[in-house]
């Protein structure tokens, strides 16, 4: 499930903007088959980066085991809701991923979740459009806002940070202006100023319902199908290794014919279209378009990645070490919710929680 | 409403012609679209700290409502987006142009007075909203009690469940002092009797949290009578939370604000089974502008008094409380 850099094989050209000076020494050159062949197959294992995943995963399952609110976590539903719970996050983090593995980075995900949700709200519920029309509309919008957040990365040279952070700014506050600032809710006002009421439609009712008898939510199901495509673009598709070489050295990946522009304005047109599913599940979940829907989501979708292993510096990651990031920030904050932890206490938990993950995921130098 | 909406989106999807579109629209002074033809005699200031939250949306939208009324006013609506410096540069700027009446919606308190005692003391009558500002230099302050709101939903809870029950507590943001006084309102009404709070969470006004934090409760505790939100969208995500258990006919759901879009809604759709309203004073602001500026008295502070609303008595526009 997991790529490793093209990098260790091609060598950066020097004068190049090679990462390896990096004083973190988190994005050292090395052979992952180094340690493995001296102290056996399975300490070799423990140091590959799944594996490091998976210990501040179970580090969080233990705390959840230890403090599990009288048998509260044990539950399966308490496992559904969890789930559902992190799903938001973990379709943006899906795009997150693509984004992050070619060193960059998508601020505008959680304004991008905001305007899709607003719109699909508006288009489903007052003018009263087709599901068959409204997705794909919802989806174009999301695709666009990101292909146009890649040309300004891609195309004029802005610094990934900047240029989302304007698409941020920029796409909240046009949801801010569709939606007149309000909850698009299934109240209409009439030209009197009164109002009234039109039923949730369909589309609402089934995104926010679950399937195997009530074991798992629609929006589970929607993130493993977004996440199984990120997978299978990351390490299936020749996109998916380009990404990996423009993350690693991007001069180098231009000199050996990647087509740097195109890729790069194809991750963030993925992750615009991935936080429009977001968008759409979001909103079908709170049954109305909220125009202040996902402040902050962006920084938890990025946790959510770091977390997991993937290098913020690009080049190294995947989407299974994502998705069980995900799962770790999820039982997280399940398991303070269980025990009704008062806020301040979550927030410095999670900090701390954040950093041990991290320092888990250190390499070797 | 639908053509509106139709027209914004198609604007959106052009692009950056929105732009200048929406902040022609939007920014300098809106007028009062009525009375067309007429002479407008008396022009009105209305500063409002910021449009980011739905409560200070619907003021300004029942002022606006509440001014078509009466034909000769013109009212001049200001955002102040969250700032301080803005909204002292507003008022400035409402003074240096001559209005007949300043109503203001303050963002803090201690940085305004300084300005409004200014304009007050230059002739204008100053109407403050929602927080008051310190000393005596404005006309008329209108604003209503987040506590006695707490208190009045505590009163009603301890009558409907019989001074007994389980309580989930979905709080605003604590940080706030809405969120705090919306508590502490409640907490003292049900002291000493049998209502027990089993299962507090801050859900910071989203409606989001508000249904993950439920979630937990639902899964921890099998027997809940009622979840009290501090505001409607909490309570709705509380509700969602526990239809999708199959619990939600079995709890009592309240939330506070009473919005027509939002609150109203719900009750009316069955979601909550009570709300109280959080007045806007957008009304009752332009009935007092209209006295002053006809050189009538009106009170130096008017508390406005909440509102319930239950699915029974919203037809009749809800029920006053003391």
């Amino acid at each position: 499930m997991n790529q490793t850099t093209p990098r260790s094989n091609t060598p950066a050209p020097a004068g190049g903007p090679s990462k390896s000076d990096s004083p973190s020494g988190a994005v050292v050159v090395e052979n992952p088959h180094e340690g493995g062949r001296r102290v056996g197959a399975l300490l070799h294992w423990m140091g590959t980066p799944v594996a490091r995943a998976m210990a501040a995963l179970l580090l969080v399952l233990v705390l959840g085991t230890i403090f599990n609110a009288n048998g509260s976590f044990f539950k399966i539903a308490t496992q559904r809701d969890t789930l559902r719970e992190v799903s938001d996050y973990g379709i943006l983090a899906c795009g997150m991923t693509l984004v992050i593995i070619t060193g960059g980075i998508d601020l505008s995900v959680g304004s991008v979740l905001a305007l899709v949700g607003v719109c699909f709200s508006i288009m489903s519920i007052h003018w009263g459009w087709s599901a068959w029309i409204v997705i794909p509309f919802s989806l174009l919008i999301g695709a666009a806002v990101g292909a146009f957040s890649g040309g300004l990365v891609a195309w004029f040279g802005i610094q990934p940070f900047i240029a989302t952070l304007a698409m941020m700014v920029f796409a909240r506050g046009l949801a801010e202006y569709i939606s007149g600032n309000m909850e698009v809710s299934t109240a209409m006002a009439n030209p009197d100023g009164t109002y009234h009421y039109v039923p949730v439609p369909a589309i609402f009712q089934s995104i926010n319902s679950s399937v195997l008898g009530g074991y798992l939510a629609v929006v589970t199901v929607i993130l493993m199908f977004c996440a199984a495509v990120a997978w299978l673009i990351l390490s299936r598709h020749r996109w998916g290794r380009y990404l990996f070489a423009i993350g690693g050295n991007e001069e180098a990946a231009r000199l050996s014919g990647v087509p740097v522009v195109g890729a790069k304005i194809g991750a963030y047109m993925a992750s615009g279209l991935f936080a429009a599913v977001a968008g759409i599940c979001q909103a079908a979940q709170e049954q109305q378009g909220d125009p202040r829907a996902g402040i902050g989501s962006e920084l938890t979708a990025i946790a959510i990645v770091v977390i997991g292993g993937t290098s913020l510096m690009g080049g190294r990651g995947g989407m299974g070490l994502t998705l069980l990031g995900m799962l770790t920030i999820g039982y997280m904050e399940k398991i303070l919710s269980l025990n009704a932890v008062p806020d301040a206490g979550r927030l410095m938990l999670t900090g701390v929680i954040i950093v041990t993950a991290v320092l888990a995921q250190r390499r070797r130098e | 409403m639908e053509s509106i909406y139709r027209k914004k989106l198609g604007a959106a999807l052009i692009g950056a012609a929105v732009l200048l579109a929406g902040c022609h629209s939007k920014n300098p002074g809106t007028t009062n679209s009525a009375a067309k033809g007429t002479a407008k005699r008396w022009v009105i200031g209305m500063s409002q700290c910021t449009l980011g939250e739905p409560w200070r949306v619907q003021m300004d939208a029942d002022i606006k409502k509440a001014a078509r009324k009466y034909p000769r006013l013109k009212i001049i609506f200001k955002d102040a987006q969250n700032s301080v410096l803005q909204q002292r540069a507003q008022i400035a700027e409402f003074v240096q142009s001559g209005v007949n009446l300043i109503i203001v919606s303050p963002k803090e308190t201690a940085p305004l007075t300084e300005p409004l005692a200014k304009a007050y003391q230059a002739g204008i009558p100053v109407i403050v909203l929602d927080r008051a500002v310190l000393g005596n230099q404005y006309t008329c302050f209108i604003g209503a009690s987040n506590t006695a709101i707490g208190r009045a939903a505590g009163k009603w809870i301890v009558n409907k469940l019989h001074g007994k029950g389980n309580v989930v507590e979905l709080e605003g943001s604590m940080t706030s002092s809405p969120g705090q006084e919306r508590n502490s309102g409640f907490r003292q009404a049900i002291k000493g009797t049998d209502i027990h709070v089993i299962f507090t969470a801050d859900m910071k006004w989203q409606q989001s949290i508000a249904r993950r934090e439920m979630e937990s409760a639902l899964t921890r505790f099998p027997n809940i009578n009622l979840v009290y939100a501090a505001n409607d969208p909490g309570a709705y995500g509380a509700y969602l939370a526990a239809k999708a258990a199959g619990r939600a006919k079995k709890i009592i759901f309240v939330g506070i604000d009473g919005l027509p879009s939002l609150g109203l809604a719900y009750v009316a759709q069955g979601y909550l089974d009570a709300t109280f309203r959080y007045p806007t004073c957008g009304r009752h602001a332009i009935a007092a502008a209209w006295k002053i500026l006809h050189g009538q008295k009106v009170p130096k502070r008017i508390t406005l008094p909440s509102r319930l609303f239950t699915k029974q008595n919203l037809a009749e526009g809800g029920q006053p409380l003391p």
